[in-house]
């Protein structure tokens, strides 16, 4: 395959074949290099053949293998042509990660991290078959959950307004159809509310080590030293249902449609199929159970946080902002030069509204939208803001995350003569976990460094780097 | 053994070998057993049905692993043996068994059963 070069941070892969359009990749060389005959090029020039794509297909620089689409893909369609796939919005449907800020400074907190990491642990359950024995919900509840999202939960009680407008589309997609959504996909999701589940999921309490942009980091509240706390969770059993259900009638569709495929896992049905829509309104109330998941267990971090530092405190923790990873949404872009409706697929990315967009909260306008980029448990996490250059130039879109740099059996290899939770509790840095195979699998250096992939969307102009976040605790499933 | 977990960075990847299509199916029961539970025993007490469906050998075995998989979140049942009409396991008992980890999906990406004279052959690729 041909990759040309266009700038420092810029790779093309050409239209060839059956591409409908280019593939553009964010990256500079050394992740470049790292790519060299990974199939997940490939997997992106395969989703240039989509019907309907409009713009090139997208990498970000933390791209790798996924399900059909790669991971760290942007893909735009056109409303009226396009195709919509599960494939590209994946089994984790709104994976997303939420961040805390607290009045309080690590100095203040270290003498009593442990006891923190200790409550969080015992408030938000992680693990295989984690469930809430507080909050047991009913069908008809639960299509309340999906089919309102994170306002479900603070209309219950578990935060207030304000955080409502701090989550992208204010915790709720209003195309939710909870009937679309399977009896066994609820069944999954019935007791799952308000846990992180296990993988590459967690709760991380770390502090704000590093400022970019001393003016928007204080406008989110993340002064030197502030104390945070990461969510990075999804939709649980019943998103992963959704989109299990939804292949088999994709597979379908794709046959029914007459549309012709590189790859079978990358079926889709036309966006207003019946087909086509079915999965849209079940895709968004599962991404609705997701909002809510986070919006509670965010509440019951700050009920931890309260335990320990006073309501006071735990009242002054305000969420900064929530982000989805996994995610198909409806929005307008300029494509040469006119407004145009396309259905954006983000796997593994991160929208990155810039400053001045309708959607944002007044409170975000001047500045653009909060994006969050976790890293691995050991090393580092950022705080970016969408900027202009990612609206034109990636349907408001950057990266996600560091990227597995090693598979699960080879970290595990690596981990196996060690002590992984002893090696991070030296350098300053608490684990609590269910599953010591969780730890091995998810030890730092199974990840890229996200220095490196943040640094690539920073100078690239897709992102604009605001604070650095250093770990100091986390609850692993 | 039958089962054999093979290189995959993202998710885990499982090639399966057997002298017959049920034999597929238990192989594919165990790899799922390790994911899920590791090592820990587990005894064939209680059987759950699941209805054998797709139109061909790869599609039957990703929804009969899938139902597993299914059975395994939603009722805590620890799959052992495959029988005629669905699955012999046992509830998951925290005393003898550790939950590994959790597995999201048994997917399409990938999935092939082969058969030739040494027998059937399969990749399976389980999201985690």
């Amino acid at each position: 395959m041909i990759i040309e070069r266009i700038d420092s941070y810029r790779w093309r892969v050409p239209k060839h074949g059956g591409m409908r359009t280019e593939a553009l990749i964010f990256a500079d060389e050394g992740l470049m290099r790292d790519l060299a005959g990974d199939a997940a090029v490939q997997q992106l020039a395969n989703v240039a053949h989509l019907p309907g794509i409009v713009g090139p297909a997208i990498a970000m620089p933390d791209i790798h293998w996924g399900y059909g689409f790669p991971i760290g893909g942007v893909a735009a369609f056109d409303e009226e042509s396009g195709v919509v796939s599960p494939g590209g919005v994946g089994y984790d449907i709104n994976c997303g990660v939420r961040l805390l800020a607290t009045p309080i400074k690590i100095q203040d907190a270290r003498p009593r991290l442990a006891e923190l990491m200790d409550r969080l642990y015992g408030a938000i359950p992680s693990g295989v078959g984690a469930a809430r024995s507080d909050l047991r919900l009913d069908v008809r509840e639960l299509n309340r959950v999906l089919q309102h999202g994170a306002r479900w939960a603070v209309e219950r009680g578990y935060g207030d307004d304000a955080d409502l407008e701090a989550i992208e589309a204010n915790g709720a997609l209003a195309d939710a159809e909870p009937d679309c959504v399977s009896t066994r996909a609820k069944e999954r999701g019935r007791d799952q509310l308000g846990t992180v589940g296990s993988g590459n999921h967690f709760v991380e309490v770390g502090y704000v080590a590093e400022l970019y942009d001393d003016r928007v980091a204080d406008r989110l509240g993340l002064g030197p030293g502030t104390v945070t706390v990461f969510i990075h969770s999804g939709s649980r059993g019943l998103g992963y249902q959704v989109c299990d259900d939804y292949l088999d009638t994709m597979i379908e569709a794709t046959a029914k449609y007459g549309i012709t495929l590189p790859d079978r896992q990358l079926c889709c049905a036309p966006i207003g199929s019946p087909e086509g829509r079915r999965y849209w309104g079940a895709m968004n109330a599962a991404a609705n159970y997701a909002f809510a998941n986070r919006q509670l267990m965010a509440h019951h971090a700050r009920r931890a946080i309260a335990t320990l530092f006073g309501e006071q405190t735990a009242e002054r923790t305000r969420l900064v902002y929530d982000v989805c990873h996994n995610i198909a949404k409806h929005e307008t872009h300029e494509l040469a030069g006119r407004p145009r409706r396309v259905c954006v697929h983000r796997k593994g990315a991160t929208r990155a509204f810039p400053p001045g967009h309708l959607e944002l909260a007044p409170r975000f306008r001047d500045i653009g939208q909060p994006v969050l980029i976790p890293g691995d448990m050991g090393r580092y996490s950022y705080v970016l803001v969408g900027t202009e250059r990612a609206f034109t130039e990636t349907f408001g879109s950057t990266c996600h995350g560091a990227g597995r740099r090693l598979s699960r059996h080879k970290a595990k290899e690596l981990a196996r003569s060690r002590n992984v939770v002893k090696e991070l509790e030296a350098r300053g840095i608490l684990v609590r976990a269910a599953s010591r195979a969780t730890v091995d699998e998810e030890i730092p250096e199974a990840y890229k460094d996200v220095a490196t992939v943040v640094d690539v969307v920073d100078a690239a102009g897709i992102g604009r780097k605001v604070a650095q976040i250093k770990p100091v605790g986390v609850v692993k499933g | 053994m039958p089962y054999r977990f093979l290189p995959h960075t993202a998710d885990v990847a499982v090639e399966l070998t057997a002298s017959s299509e049920p034999g597929l199916y238990q192989a594919g029961l165990d790899a799922l057993r390790e994911l899920l539970v590791g090592t820990s025993p587990a005894v064939p007490a209680e059987e759950r049905p699941i209805e054998r469906r797709g139109a061909d050998a790869t599609e039957r075995l990703i929804h009969f692993l899938g139902d597993a998989l299914y059975l395994y979140d939603t009722e805590r049942f620890v799959p052992v043996r495959v029988s005629p009409s669905g699955i012999y396991g046992q509830r998951f008992d925290p005393a003898r068994h550790a939950a590994v980890r959790e597995v999201k999906a048994v997917t399409h990406h990938g999935a092939r059963v082969e058969v030739d004279d040494a027998g059937y052959r399969a990749t399976i690729i389980f999201d985690v």
